[in-house]
């Protein structure tokens, strides 16, 4: 089951999660853990449209111990749910997507939809590592990118927290 | 001394035999040798000195041209040969040197033998030859090598010198004016009557009185006694001089590197402003960070409003109980009590009000995970609610660094650019300090003694009078003392002559190199002789010493050449006969470039007039400024070619 006990990393995501958790000046790491990582790459991977297959490559794996997958579960399942209400790709009727996000999560009926939602936290790491780690050089590239990839993110998805607010509140009434 | 000609075979650069003739003619006295760096100017110097001494300044003693060895097959020897000719004293002289070398079986080239060393002279219109037992007499006669060295100059003899001169150590030149001037006749006539007056002691009739032998021994012992005295004391000066300049230098040094201290300490604190930006900078990035751990929820919002407008649009927000699932139904029925209080029995109101409610709780409803999950999202959207703006903030932190620090840095540059070649005043002061100490040390050692040999010469007179008191009573012993007070009259009064003498010498000395010294470089410095020969320059205006630069340093070893020999010709037709001298050619390197056009003809017109014969040495560039300057004087032209651009074949055209 999903978020349960140790979670690795393998091959080429493997090196990325490194890259990405590596102190880039000597003192300061763009994400502090591997589970900072596991955190953001699924929305990245999911609103960049980025899917990406496992692999082995140079046999490099790094992984979250079982604990900190506890202590932060209810980020990853609100993750989770969130991509399965939204991912009309797979399952264009919203019931059955509302099913997957609230009712058959940690059932056998679920595992496809966990091997897509892995598949978006690779495609996520992979764009992390090409927005902020590949074209960076310098110690001051990093935070420049950063910048940037920010920037960038606030033009294409920038929302208003009031609507957001608001929607909560119609959706509860 | 006049030169006629140098003839040189294969002597250094200068292949097979060459022979140079130099102008000798009264009017007509210069020869102009042009040639570049490496043509052979030095060389040509050198073969001077070879010839006159063996001796020359270059650290490969082999002197065979390198281009004859190179076709010699092993076991072929080559002779190197130089030949004077020049007139002293009215006689023609023949100075040869030679010196064989074989190549060895390795190709390498070995000396044969010493150097073969022969003068000859004319006599009568016969050829002589000196004795081989009385060459270096002669050779002293005509030019002693001391003196050798005053009349053929290099460029780079004349930079030092000039700086020696200029640095106050004028020691050595004083022996040279002395020479030069014929006061050595005064010097060695002093000497012999030091040595005749001690020899008298020697002469007293000792056994007249025992006494006589202890106070002989007595002031014999005392005299060698002082003598170590004054050894010590003179290594002593030896060892002051330098120290004295040390902290001369160290001086002028801190003073001139004031300046430093200030700027040190300026960027001292530009690195410590530098390391704070640094921290700063550490500082916000480690803030820029600390706001992007919210970016799980930041970048989830959008995927939150598309969700919830989902959700809503669906009407998925069905009624629901909150915190009742189907278990807290299953409690109630089977208890038989609803929470109110009423009776539950099947089929009664209660009871089916009761089971209608499974539809609305989970697992059949999800109404609650729908409401957990609208928390989340209103969570999350407050917490990130102004994370691109904060970010925005903590990253134009992060920015303004670059230009501060761009600032601090380029101003620690600019402070390095003015330290260079600023010494640190810190350790200059500790070295002045401690060579004050050392000062200190060997004054105090002088003051004792000085206190030591006063205390010895009081013993020595003491002594003296009490053994002349007893050398009185004899008559033989009489006579010796008054033999011995003539020879100490002598000596007293030729020293003294010798100091009046030495004085006017000086002043007369000081007075001719001033002269030339303003026409070369204007009225505007003046050089003083010290007794010690020692000169500084001293600017007119405020009479306070001034540095000396290139163009003044090279006046001041101009004005002493020029001044010395001027005097020695004068000299030279004085019939008082006490200064007995001899005109002497100049052979110098003259570097014209280094004046500017009014001191060139300066140079060039007082040159030719001060020695009888003078042989300059010019680069190619400086010929025509020689042509423009010189050509009335030049009576001989000589250019050094070096063959097809090599360095080891010099030809002289």
């Amino acid at each position: 089951m999903l978020f349960q006990g140790q979670y690795w990393f393998n091959g080429t995501h493997a090196d990325r999660v490194k890259r990405l958790t590596a102190e880039f000046d000597g003192k300061h790491k763009l994400f502090s853990y591997n589970h900072e990582v596991y955190q953001l790459a699924p929305i990245v991977g999911f609103l960049y449209k980025r899917k990406a297959d496992p692999n082995r490559e140079n046999g490099s794996d790094t992984s979250i111990f079982a604990e900190q997958m506890s202590n932060y579960k209810d980020i990853f399942q609100f993750n989770y749910q969130l991509i399965m209400l939204l991912d009309a790709y797979n399952s264009t009727d919203f019931d059955t997507r509302v099913d997957k996000a609230f009712r058959i999560y940690g059932t056998e009926q679920a595992i496809p939809d966990e091997d897509l939602y892995e598949a978006y936290v690779r495609g996520g790491v992979d764009v992390l590592y090409e927005k902020l780690i590949e074209p960076s050089i310098s110690p001051e590239d990093y935070t420049k990118n950063l910048y940037e990839f920010m920037e960038d993110f606030e033009l294409r998805y920038g929302q208003n927290a009031d609507e957001i607010l608001d929607l909560c509140r119609l959706a509860m009434d | 001394m006049l030169l006629k000609s140098l003839k040189v075979k294969d002597f250094r650069q200068f292949k097979g035999e060459q022979t140079i003739v130099f102008a000798d003619d009264s009017q007509k006295n210069v020869t102009v040798i042009m040639g570049d760096n490496g043509t052979g100017k030095t060389t040509l110097a050198q073969a001077f000195t070879w010839c006159l001494y063996g001796e020359t300044d270059f650290d490969d003693k082999i002197l065979l041209c390198k281009a004859t060895s190179k076709d010699m097959i092993p076991g072929d020897t080559e002779k190197v040969r130089a030949e004077l000719s020049l007139t002293h004293n009215g006689i023609e002289y023949t100075v040869i040197s030679e010196q064989l070398y074989r190549k060895t079986e390795r190709g390498s080239i070995d000396p044969v033998g010493q150097r073969k060393f022969t003068i000859m002279y004319k006599q009568a219109g016969q050829q002589e030859y000196v004795k081989e037992s009385q060459l270096d007499g002669r050779m002293k006669e005509i030019l002693p090598p001391e003196l050798a060295r005053y009349f053929f100059f290099d460029g780079e003899r004349i930079t030092r010198m000039s700086k020696r001169l200029s640095q106050g150590k004028g020691d050595e030149f004083a022996r040279a004016v002395r020479s030069l001037l014929g006061l050595d006749a005064f010097t060695a006539a002093i000497d012999h009557l030091r040595k005749t007056v001690k020899d008298y002691d020697k002469q007293y009739d000792v056994n007249s009185d025992s006494h006589i032998a202890d106070y002989n021994q007595q002031i014999s012992m005392l005299d060698t006694e002082i003598a170590r005295l004054d050894d010590l004391l003179a290594r002593l000066d030896l060892e002051e001089t330098p120290v004295a300049e040390k902290i001369d230098e160290l001086q002028a040094l801190i003073e001139k590197n004031k300046m430093s201290s200030g700027l040190a300490e300026k960027k001292k604190k530009l690195i410590a402003r530098r390391n704070a930006l640094v921290e700063q900078k550490s500082r916000n990035i480690g803030a820029l960070l600390s706001v992007f751990k919210q970016a799980p929820s930041y970048f989830a919002k959008r995927m939150m409003r598309d969700s919830l407008q989902l959700l809503k649009d669906a009407n998925k927000t069905e009624k629901s109980v909150p915190f009742v699932n189907a278990q807290t139904i299953r409690h109630l029925i089977e208890r038989g009590r609803c929470i109110c209080g009423s009776k539950v029995c099947n089929g009664n109101d209660a009871f089916i009000e009761l089971t209608n409610l499974y539809n609305y709780v989970p697992p059949k409803s999800i109404g609650d995970s729908i409401i957990d999950f609208c928390d989340k999202c209103k969570e999350k959207v407050r917490n990130s609610e102004s994370m691109f703006s904060d970010f925005e903030a903590k990253y134009a932190d992060v920015c303004a660094f670059d230009t501060d620090y761009t600032e601090v840095l380029q101003e620690i540059s600019d402070i390095e650019k003015q330290l260079l070649g600023m010494d640190d005043v810190g350790k200059l002061q500790a070295d002045l300090m401690r060579y004050q100490t050392h000062r200190r040390r060997l004054q105090s050692d002088r003051v004792s003694l000085n206190g030591d040999k006063r205390v010895k010469e009081t013993d020595r007179d003491r002594a003296e009078t009490e053994r002349d008191k007893l050398t009185l009573k004899d008559e033989n012993n009489r006579r010796v003392m008054i033999y011995k007070a003539y020879a100490q009259y002598m000596y007293d009064s030729l020293r003294e002559l010798y100091a009046e003498q030495e004085k006017l010498i000086r002043e007369q000395l000081e007075s001719t190199v001033n002269a030339i010294f303003h026409d070369i470089l204007g009225e505007g410095f003046s050089l003083t002789l010290s007794e010690k020969y020692d000169v500084q320059v001293v600017l007119n205006e405020s009479g306070g010493s001034s540095e000396t630069s290139t163009a003044q340093n090279i006046s001041i070893i101009f004005a002493f050449i020029a001044g010395v020999i001027q005097m020695a010709r004068k000299s030279q037709g004085d019939d008082s006969g006490l200064l007995v001298s001899e005109p002497y050619p100049l052979v110098m390197d003259a570097p014209l470039s280094s004046f500017d056009k009014t001191r060139i003809q300066t140079v060039c017109d007082v040159l030719p007039k001060i020695a009888e014969q003078v042989i300059v040495f010019i680069k190619d560039a400086d010929g025509e400024i020689a042509e423009e300057y010189l050509a009335d004087c030049i009576g001989k032209r000589l250019t050094f070619n070096v063959a097809n651009g090599s360095k080891i074949e010099t030809y002289v055209s």
